[in-house]
């Protein structure tokens, strides 16, 4: 089945090389849940990122169908709590001044 | 002696061109904290609630608080605080930039200004030479003139608050602008400084605050910094896109306030977004001072009809000129945003009114020639042309500055002004986020997110992702931020640091760091339970001068309430504020009409 991920601000520096927008569609196996999908994109599957799929908050074992939308973005909004697992971002090179 | 507070208030009575220095009650200093607490303890004492926001009886109050202008990081924000002609009721609006620190060292702590000056003048307080000047040669001038003028007449490291010709002309969303970007924007505060007829405050000094525990305090906020700093290097979103990275977020929830409030997704919302903003006009990142987050933008329109340099848009911005007018082209939206910071308008109420003004000439509700022109959804011209029309009330700006709720009454289609307590809503659906309905309703300041902003939980997981769309659990959690963000705004931080530390581990909010802050700066023996006291204290306070000013009901525009969201995650939801607010009252210790209870009054040492 088809699905969308999408990766908001920060997070767009997951997608695939070449992806457009902020947005891409995956070819997924039946059944495969919330967390199956992002799994690979290396997002952190904790409290420091939100996740919602179709705009809705869900837990993470749940079962993906046709169509669905899973979004994800940073958590860490200058409100976030220090040391939780993000990668380090790439697109952090602009001077702090 | 005092310790993070200088516990001195200098109050300007322009009617008689006098000014004194007092000092505040040991007492009371302590009781209120400072900044929005102070003000509004003062304001609570000294003005009627039923006095006319723009007549000379109203007062015009500027509040650092006891960590303003201290080594704590985001130290540096001040209130201002008067009655609004806007809601009829509280104004209390936030801004950093450099003039809150600017302005404490002027030794002063808070600044009132009263009565009515004869003719336009400016105040000039640098230390305790303060100065009451003409201003007539600065009347009519935009925000960036008047500031670049007075900094040459007075000092070139002074620090500029001033109006533009929205608050001379008394438009009811005029701002008050510092440092040419930076604002306490909402609820009319530049219109009661215009009807006083003070263009500007400029401020200068030396006097830092003693610390109680300097090595204590550098120690704490080296900490601090290095916390935020590190989730910076790790890709903060505020820090590398500002607010501005927040629309996509809102649609993807269905709350992005779109077409005046008519749905919540807005297509085009990837052409205004912070990244669309980063990659096309955005020339440096600009912190207030002594801020690690840096949150705020330079930007730049390099050529076209909206050619020009400013900062911004923030989030709030782009939803209500952007997304709420339908218009989807980011270099229209973003010289709409120049031009109010321009002439001192509050972005909110601005883009909203010129919304509400858009569906009432689409559905033929306001005849052109009342307007002058056509004013359709997505018409970028139009909108700067409104605002402009706002700021200088010329034809129909003049209908437009009275903000949506007067104007929709005005035209008969009364359900067409998305408000409570008559001012314009922020940018979060509260239909997609139940929370924020609640919040918006009871709201002191009127509709509002910086009055208790649980959309940190609700959209932003912050500490946790809570569901937006139900009622249930809601009130309480609408309390504790409301008293959490009044210690915040009393304490002289900023919230987007503060939000961080007032949760404990078991993300219950106590916060524990503010009141370890305010005990190394005040020496006073703060406990968390106490500051977040202090906070419900002055709501308390705030709410009883919202009440007798005869701000009684807590409601939301019918919109709200029965109109549900046509489409997107929320699809079908409308605000169940009737199953929230009883239970509000109750956590509040309110009767069942909204009154804080005498036992209630009793507890927080108002009776």
């Amino acid at each position: 089945m088809r699905v969308r991920v999408k990766l908001i601000a920060t997070y767009r520096q997951h997608l695939p090389p070449g992806a457009r927008g902020d947005t891409v569609e995956l070819e997924v196996a039946a059944g495969s849940t919330v967390a199956d999908v992002l799994q690979p994109f290396g997002i952190p599957l904790d409290d420091s990122s939100v996740i919602v799929l179709n705009g809705r908050t869900v837990s993470l074992d749940t079962p993906l169908q046709e169509g669905d939308t899973v979004a994800a973005f940073s958590a860490i909004a200058g409100g976030g709590e220090a040391g939780k697992g993000m990668p380090d971002s790439s697109v952090l090179e602009s001077p702090i001044l | 002696m005092y310790y993070g507070w200088h516990g001195r208030i200098l109050r300007v009575d322009l009617t008689r061109r006098q000014v004194q220095a007092e000092t505040i009650d040991p007492q009371r200093a302590k009781d209120y904290l400072g900044g929005r607490g102070w003000a509004i303890r003062y304001l609570y004492d000294e003005v009627d609630p039923l006095v006319d926001p723009l007549s000379p009886q109203n007062k015009l109050i500027f509040a650092t608080g006891p960590l303003t202008a201290t080594p704590a990081p985001t130290g540096n924000r001040y209130m201002v605080i008067t009655k609004s002609p806007l809601t009829g009721a509280l104004a209390h609006s936030n801004s950093g930039g450099d003039f809150p620190t600017w302005m404490k060292r002027t030794g002063f702590d808070m600044f009132i200004f009263e009565g009515r000056a004869s003719e336009p003048v400016y105040v000039w307080i640098n230390e305790d030479r303060v100065e009451i000047r003409p201003a007539a040669h600065l009347w009519g001038k935009d925000v960036h003139e008047t500031t670049d003028l007075l900094l040459a007449e007075t000092d070139p490291e002074a620090r500029v608050a001033c109006i533009g010709p929205a608050g001379e002309r008394l438009a009811l969303m005029a701002a008050i602008m510092n440092d040419k970007h930076r604002a306490a924007a909402r609820s009319g505060v530049g219109a009661v400084m215009g009807s006083k007829n003070l263009k500007a405050v400029v401020v200068m000094g030396r006097k830092d605050p003693r610390m109680f525990d300097e090595a204590g305090m550098r120690e704490l906020s080296v900490t601090i910094s290095k916390e935020v700093g590190a989730d910076v290097k790790k890709g903060s979103n505020l820090r590398i896109y500002g607010t501005a990275y927040v629309p996509q977020v809102t649609n993807t929830l269905g709350i992005l306030p779109t077409y005046n409030w008519q749905t919540g997704v807005f297509e085009h919302v990837s052409q205004i977004d912070g990244v669309a903003l980063r990659e096309k006009y955005l020339v440096r990142h600009k912190p207030c001072y002594r801020c690690p987050i840096a949150c705020g933008r330079v930007t730049r329109i390099p050529d076209g009809k909206y050619a020009g340099e400013g900062e911004g848009p923030e989030y709030e911005t782009i939803a209500s000129l952007g997304s709420a007018c339908g218009v989807s082209d980011l270099a229209a939206l973003t010289k709409a945003n120049y031009l109010c910071n321009e002439l001192g308008l509050d972005t909110i109420s601005a883009g909203m009114t010129v919304a509400a003004a858009m569906e009432m000439y689409e559905k033929g509700y306001i005849p052109e020639e009342h307007i002058g022109q056509p004013l359709r959804f997505g018409d970028g011209d139009a909108l700067i042309e409104m605002i402009r029309k706002m700021a200088y009330r010329e034809g129909f700006g003049n209908e437009l500055a009275e903000g949506s709720y007067r104007l929709a009454e005005k035209y008969g289609h009364p359900e067409i002004a998305v408000t409570a307590r008559k001012q314009e809503f922020p940018g979060y659906d509260p239909r997609g986020s139940q929370g924020m309905g609640l919040l918006y309703a009871t709201s002191n300041k009127g509709a509002s997110h910086m009055e208790g902003d649980v959309a940190y939980e609700e959209v932003f997981g912050v500490p946790v992702k809570i569901d937006p769309l139900t009622s249930e659990d809601k009130a309480e959690l609408v309390k504790r931020f409301q008293d959490a963000f009044a210690l915040i705004d009393a304490s002289g931080l900023c919230v987007f640091l503060a939000v961080r530390y007032v949760f404990t581990k078991e993300r219950m909010i106590l916060p524990t760091r503010l009141a370890q802050l305010m005990k190394l700066t005040t020496g006073i023996d703060y406990t968390p339970e106490e500051v977040l006291k202090a906070g419900e204290r002055i709501y308390n306070l705030e709410r009883l001068f919202v009440l007798k000013a005869g701000s009684t009901e807590d409601t939301l525009p019918p919109r709200m309430l029965y109109e549900p969201l046509p489409e997107g995650p929320a699809k079908g939801k409308v605000v169940e504020l009737d199953k929230m607010l009883p239970a509000y009252y109750q956590y509040r210790g309110w009767d069942a009409k909204g009154w804080p209870t005498p036992q209630k009054l009793q507890e927080l040492g108002l009776a």
